[in-house]
């Protein structure tokens, strides 16, 4: 018993160790298995181990199909907590900023925002705790500082209780998508312009007509006066009084007169983009008066337009383009002190080219935005004052004609736009000289058809002197005389009327009249249709444009009169 | 000398028991392996029982849990529970009488 009671001891003693050591390894998780004693069967903890990690690869498995299908979308993922941490970033959210995934995680999404949306962004937040979904369009920050346009769709997060936890998001990059909406939106609002322009430019165009032919006629009235003798008071107070004023006048009617017919250029836009050989001198010296108000604050203006042959182009493309390149140099040079600064427009013929330059002596272009220039929406302007759009249009108009368009730079010492345009064949149009005016005593019957009677009234003003004038105030009208059996030397016809146009009236006579037909004088306002357009292109009918001068008027009716009578 | 230490210990004699292919009897039965190379090179014999297999044998041994590792000779017999992975730990008690 003495031996034995330190041996039971040790046993127990050994059995209490084994079984402290049983129970700290079960506590630490090294056991497979218990068995249970009473059924002599294993209680396998091993099996529920496996299964524990059987579920948990195949927990890890679905993460990962998760993670790779939130790894591989286009979308930027985005994950905040409640106090606006980013906790989560997939990689397209962090390419996206310029960013890798860790680096965005632990920063403020505020970071990300753009600072102009920051007041925005940070007020959202603390209206998400009662929201539910996320739906906005705001500005992000690239690492470069580049502003991004995004489109952020998400959802708030809940814990159990309903608590709010933060933000889910899906932020998509829109920056393309914006830039081509405003494309859209820039293309429209100019074709609006266009079309305001045309109806503008047609509207002015009659009553302007009237104004600049009886200007004219009253200056002509004048210098008959003037001429006469013998001088009394009277005419000497006319002489004094009034030459001046209608001087200024006439010059001022004239400058309208430009103004219309440049707008008339830039908004002649049909769908096909009638092409004819134009000069470029012509065609840069209107763009030069529709640019002078952006040059003569800035710069003297130095012209050297040299022998260029026609080209064969869109005339209001050209000069849209030159428009652009000239007030793109007035635009590189400060406000005042014009008399330092000039810009120089020179043209040349080199080879079967027509050279343009464009050169300013003002801010020249970095070296390193220089190959940008031509690309759209790429602009150092301030909002508000370039789209980016102008020089890409222009290349693209200029390439278009086969031509090209350079630019070279030296910053600080100025730009040199230069445009070569591929000439033509010297063709078709010859420029419109007006022949000296024959007031002779030459006599025939005029019929004026024009629904504006001030038309027909300053007509008949100024050649009703040699001429048996008659007045229609539609197509309509015209029309009944002709077939009631009145016979016309010259029909001078306004083209675009309402009810019936000088084109139908045309189409009409030409079967019952043919002889009144063919004397026919379109006179054309603007705002061409394109089948106006054609009308007046192919056909063999004479016209004359709106306004016009008196000389000119005069000369068309006497030059149509003789060739008439010559041929019958 | 060298012979008779031999001799000795070859009397070593180990019965592990695991259950299947259980993490911790796959540890267990890697660490023992390693323990006996190093520490009783040639001089030690392991039996390794499959408590899925032979329970009962489980029972007769009075072992309640896997792994468990029995020093059924030198005795006294001794019992180490657990995977066996406090190396040092392993190499006292399989040393100690």
């Amino acid at each position: 018993m003495i031996d034995s009671a330190p041996a039971d001891v040790l046993v127990l003693e050994r059995r209490l160790t084994e079984a402290e050591a049983t129970v700290k390894a079960l506590l630490s998780g090294e056991i497979d298995a218990v068995v249970d004693p009473r059924n002599n069967s294993p209680v396998l903890l091993a099996i529920a181990q496996q299964a524990l990690r059987e579920s948990e690869l195949a927990l890890r498995k679905s993460e990962a199909e998760y993670r790779q299908i939130v790894e591989s979308t286009t979308d930027g993922i985005i994950k905040i907590d409640r106090v606006g941490v980013i906790t989560f970033a997939n990689a397209r959210l962090a390419e996206m900023l310029g960013y890798t995934p860790l680096e965005l995680v632990g920063t403020s999404l505020l970071e990300i925002v753009a600072p102009s949306e920051r007041p925005a962004v940070h007020r959202s937040l603390d209206e998400r705790e009662h929201g539910s979904t996320i739906a906005l369009d705001t500005l992000y920050r690239h690492k470069s500082g580049a502003e991004i346009s995004v489109s952020v769709a998400g959802s708030t997060l809940r814990d159990d209780q309903g608590r709010f936890e933060g933000l889910l998001g899906v932020v998509r990059d829109v920056t393309e998508r914006k830039k081509l909406q405003a494309q859209l939106i820039v293309s429209d609002r100019m074709a609006s312009v266009g079309t305001l322009a045309a109806g503008v430019a047609h509207e002015i165009n009659n009553p302007l007509a009237a104004v600049m032919a009886n200007l004219e006629f009253i200056e002509e009235g004048v210098i008959r006066l003037q001429s006469s003798e013998p001088i009394d008071r009277k005419t000497e107070w006319l002489q004094e009084q009034i030459a001046d004023p209608l001087r200024d006048a006439r010059e001022a009617a004239d400058r309208v007169r430009f103004i219309v017919r440049d707008l008339m250029i830039f908004s002649r836009s049909s769908s096909e983009e009638p092409k004819q050989a134009v000069l470029v001198n012509d065609v840069l010296e209107s763009s030069l008066r529709m640019g002078w108000n952006e040059i003569r604050h800035r710069a003297d203006l130095v012209k050297k337009l040299g022998d260029v042959s026609y080209v064969t182009v869109n005339q209001a493309r050209l000069g849209q383009v030159f428009l652009n390149l000239i007030v793109n140099a007035a635009q590189s040079l400060p406000v005042g002190r014009s008399s330092e600064h000039t810009i120089h427009v020179s043209t040349y013929q080199s080879g079967g080219m027509a050279v343009i330059e464009v050169r300013d002596n003002g801010c020249g272009i970095a070296p390193e935005t220089i190959g940008r220039i031509f690309d759209a929406f790429y602009t150092t302007k301030e909002v508000g004052v370039g789209t980016g759009l102008g020089l890409a249009i222009c290349q693209r108009i200029v390439t278009d004609m086969g031509g090209t368009l350079t630019v070279t730079s030296t910053l600080g010492a100025g730009s040199t736009f230069r445009v070569c345009i591929p000439t033509g064949p010297d063709s078709c149009i010859e420029p419109c000289i007006a022949a000296a005016a024959q007031v002779s005593s030459q006599t025939g019957r005029i019929l004026v058809v024009d629904d504006e009677e001030i038309i027909a009234r300053v007509v008949r003003r100024s050649l009703g002197a040699a001429y048996d004038i008659m007045a229609a105030s539609s197509a309509r009208a015209a029309l009944d005389l002709i077939e009631a059996g009145e016979s016309f030397d010259v029909i001078l016809c306004d083209l675009m009327m309402p009810m019936m146009t000088g084109m139908e009236l045309h189409k009409v006579l030409l079967q019952s009249a043919p002889d009144q037909a063919s004397r026919m004088i379109f006179m054309t306002g603007g705002a061409f249709t394109d089948e106006a357009h054609q009308f007046v292109a192919d056909s063999s009918v004479g016209h004359i444009e709106k306004p016009f001068s008196l000389d000119v008027l005069r000369s068309r009716v006497h030059d149509f009169v003789l060739t008439r009578q010559q041929v019958t | 000398m060298a012979k008779l230490l031999r001799v000795k210990t070859l009397s070593l004699r180990l019965r592990l028991y695991v259950a299947g292919n259980g993490p911790n009897s796959v540890l267990a039965r890697a660490n023992i392996a390693v323990i006996c190379h190093r520490e009783f090179p040639d001089a030690f014999e392991l039996e390794i029982v499959d408590l899925l297999e032979f329970p009962l044998r489980a029972l007769a041994d009075g072992v309640v849990v896997t792994p468990t590792l029995l020093k059924l000779e030198p005795s006294p017999m001794q019992r180490i529970v657990g995977n066996l992975s406090d190396g040092p730990q392993v190499v006292l008690a399989l040393h100690s009488a």
